[in-house]
């Protein structure tokens, strides 16, 4: 049944809460953002599932079983992980990189380089790229390497940290269809943490909106959270009365064309 | 151990310390030959890299030509000098100059090198000279490195100053080079604990200059940033 | 010239005997810096305490430390064990700092990715931190292999035989070119094995993009 957040808080030693009480059913096979500025302890949140951080209180489910019993090392194999920035192993060709996880596990590294090739091709690199080493690659490459990398051990879940952060809007885009498209295929169970707002709309069937500390401002369906922000806050960070989201029609020859606030034309609804 | 506490009560007794062969009159001179090896490498070195610090030019000479003179074994320098010059103190004392330069060229272009260049480039447009630009930024600011070259370089020459005992008759290896030739074991441990306590003493004396230049680099990195 | 000639044989056996007196005190220096070093990058208490010890062994003298070494450990003044003992000593005092910055120098984002992605902890340490550590510690690597060949020369004055023989040998029978030959061969043997850990740093580091522009560190001595 996916992955289970149960009144989960976080107090470091200093004192500081990152979160406080958070509670959460990610569904199987969906894709959920959680979305906040920073402060909002949606990074910690992210870690508590493959226990790069553990809760000081509550716990976190993976299919009903709490991951503190799990043994970390074994768990964050079989979670796929795409950090900011890629986190790629600067030392290692990009499809080692790709086979790390596997040949962690014991896969022997001539199997794992060729399974590598197969999924640089599923995310729409070049196999013959798989030669060169990180730093020689765009930074939408390495990006879509850690991709490659987080599915690599083929796990039910993803935790994605901020994936497509540290590339140019076009790229991000690119990115982000890509992301739509391997997800149609694969139908994983997607754990995705953004401050961007329609990178959230675009990519999550959930949504989460955070407050500082952790703190559910409003969850549910992107078209929800957009018909019925629950308060102001939520209201201005998902952006609602920006004018690209207060869309009108006019009518021109008898079709009716969809404007923005603005009054620049968006397409014909049909 | 029984060779441990002859030695320490070799060194404890007071009559080991006087007379011509005394260790009053053996720690003199080490230190003396110490101070003069380093000091005569500053001459050259210090200005040299101060400049190759400034100017950011013929670092990677410099450094290969230091790498070079590492690989040199200071006992052969010092035995071929020794052939060459006789058995006086100038062999030695050369020998130790050529050890202490690298360490101090490389301590002074470090130091100026280190020198925040946006420090750098605020006094350039003040108007200040390059002549001025290294005396009251670049030298103060790579202060504590400097000293930290210096450092270096007298705890390398007063360690193998004890070699120049092996040519001529001077310093603390005296002791070790006689009690090498009549098995003393209690001379030479006595020469070697005392040789490591002079090195110790001067290491943790220049270490506290160190600390002081590298908080006079600081206040002066403030000075700067105040535009003062 | 015709001292060489005459004894052509003594030398390359002498610097045999160099070679196999420095090559085990610069692994057994490298293994044991690096080993600290990762003690002092991961144990920020112990950081200043291993640094400080480093730099006391390092401020003792070599030849007292060779008289000191056989009778700490009771073997024999001439073994050349003692030898290889101190300047294993002395290597690790004057490359444990450069070890520590080596690990320091490790990118703490790519070890967060690497450990999120299930590297356990000896993974992490010899797939990620020593392979990543490697452009750093070989500089440091490089000053003590220079050094401890030189050293190696010290020996002769206890009675370990080595190219230093030739120094003292030459010294006292009043040979110039025996001594000059010393040095010489010392020097080619120096740089030659500088040369190897040069090329060694190449081939453990072929991500690193090759004509980057050639700026030594700092000594390692400074950076105490």
């Amino acid at each position: 049944m996916g992955i289970e957040f149960r009144d989960v808080g976080k107090t470091y030693p200093g004192g500081t809460v990152a979160v406080a009480g958070f509670s959460h059913v990610v569904p199987s096979h969906t894709t959920v953002a959680l979305v906040g500025s920073s402060g909002s302890g949606k990074t910690t949140l992210l870690r508590m599932v493959n226990r790069m951080v553990d809760p000081t209180s509550g716990a976190v489910l993976i299919d009903d079983q709490d991951v503190r019993e799990l043994d970390k090392v074994a768990l964050r194999r079989r979670i796929g992980y795409v950090p900011q920035a890629g986190g790629l192993l600067p030392h290692r060709t990009v499809v080692d990189n790709v086979a790390t996880v596997p040949v962690l596990g014991g896969t022997p590294r001539r199997a794992a380089r060729a399974a590598a090739a197969d999924l640089l091709a599923l995310v729409g690199l070049d196999p013959s790229l798989g030669r060169r080493y990180p730093a020689q690659l765009s930074g939408g490459q390495q990006q879509r390497v850690a991709v490659a990398r987080a599915l690599a051990a083929d796990p039910n879940i993803l935790l994605m940290d901020e994936p497509f952060g540290a590339v140019d809007p076009i790229v991000r885009r690119e990115l982000q269809d890509e992301m739509l498209r391997l997800q149609a295929e694969l139908g994983k169970t997607v754990v995705i943490v953004t401050h961007d707002v329609d990178e959230a709309f675009r990519l999550a069937d959930e949504v989460v909106v955070l407050r500082a500390g952790g703190v559910v401002a409003q969850s549910g369906t992107p078209k929800n959270i957009l018909a019925a922000p629950a308060d102001a806050f939520v209201r201005e960070f998902v952006g609602a009365d920006r004018p690209d989201r207060t869309l009108s029609t006019s009518e021109i020859d008898g079709r009716r064309v969809v404007v923005d606030a603005n009054g620049r034309p968006l397409g014909i609804l049909q | 151990m029984s060779t441990f506490l002859d030695a320490l009560a070799w060194i404890l007794d007071p009559s080991s310390w006087g007379g011509s062969q005394g260790i009053a009159v053996r720690v003199a001179q080490h230190l003396a030959i110490t101070v003069a090896a380093v000091l005569l490498a500053a001459v050259p070195a210090v200005p040299l890299g101060v400049l190759i610090g400034h100017t950011r030019r013929g670092r990677g000479v410099v450094v290969a030509l230091a790498g070079a003179v590492r690989a040199v074994p200071t006992l052969g320098l010092l035995t071929l000098l020794a052939l060459l010059l006789g058995v006086g103190v100038w062999a030695p004392l050369l020998a130790l100059v050529a050890l202490a330069v690298p360490s101090l060229l490389a301590g002074a272009y470090a130091g100026v090198e280190s020198a925040d260049p946006e420090a750098v480039d605020a006094a350039r447009a003040m108007g200040m000279s390059e002549r001025q630009i290294v005396r009251h930024v670049e030298l103060p600011l790579g202060a504590g490195v400097l000293v930290g070259g210096f450092r270096a370089a007298t705890l390398q020459v007063v360690a193998t100053a004890t070699l120049a005992a092996y040519t001529s008759d001077t310093g603390l290896g005296r002791y070790l080079f006689s009690g090498l030739k009549s098995r003393d074991y209690t001379l030479m441990l006595g020469g070697a604990i005392l040789v490591a306590l002079l090195a110790l003493v001067l290491d943790r004396l220049l270490a506290v200059a160190q600390g002081r230049a590298t908080g006079l680099a600081r206040r002066t990195a403030a000075d700067s940033r105040l535009g003062a | 010239m015709t001292w060489l000639q005459n004894n052509a044989a003594w030398v390359v056996e002498l610097a045999w005997r160099h070679l196999l007196l420095a090559l085990p005190a610069i692994a057994a220096s490298v293994v044991l810096a690096v080993a600290l070093g990762r003690v002092a990058h991961r144990r920020p208490r112990l950081r200043q305490p291993v640094l400080a010890l480093a730099s006391v062994v390092y401020a003792v003298p070599a030849l007292p430390l060779l008289i000191v070494v056989p009778l700490v450990l009771s073997i024999p003044l001439r073994s050349p064990l003692t030898l290889v003992v101190a300047l294993t000593l002395y290597g690790t005092a004057l490359l444990v700092g450069t070890a520590t910055d080596a690990f320091d120098s490790v990118d703490g984002q790519v070890r967060d990715a690497a450990t999120a992605t299930g590297h356990g902890r000896s993974a992490l340490f010899w797939r990620v931190d020593l392979p990543l550590s490697v452009p750093v510690l070989i500089s440091g690597v490089r000053v003590i292999t220079v050094s401890t060949v030189s050293l190696v020369t010290i020996g002769a004055l206890v009675g370990i035989s080595s190219l230093g023989t030739l120094l003292t040998d030459g010294f006292q029978r009043g040979i110039t070119s025996e001594v000059a030959i010393g040095v010489g061969v010392t020097m080619a043997l120096a740089l030659a094995l500088d040369a190897l850990v040069v090329v060694l740093g190449r081939v453990l580091t072929p991500w690193q993009p090759r004509r980057r522009s050639v700026r030594a560190p700092a000594p390692p001595e400074l950076v105490r």
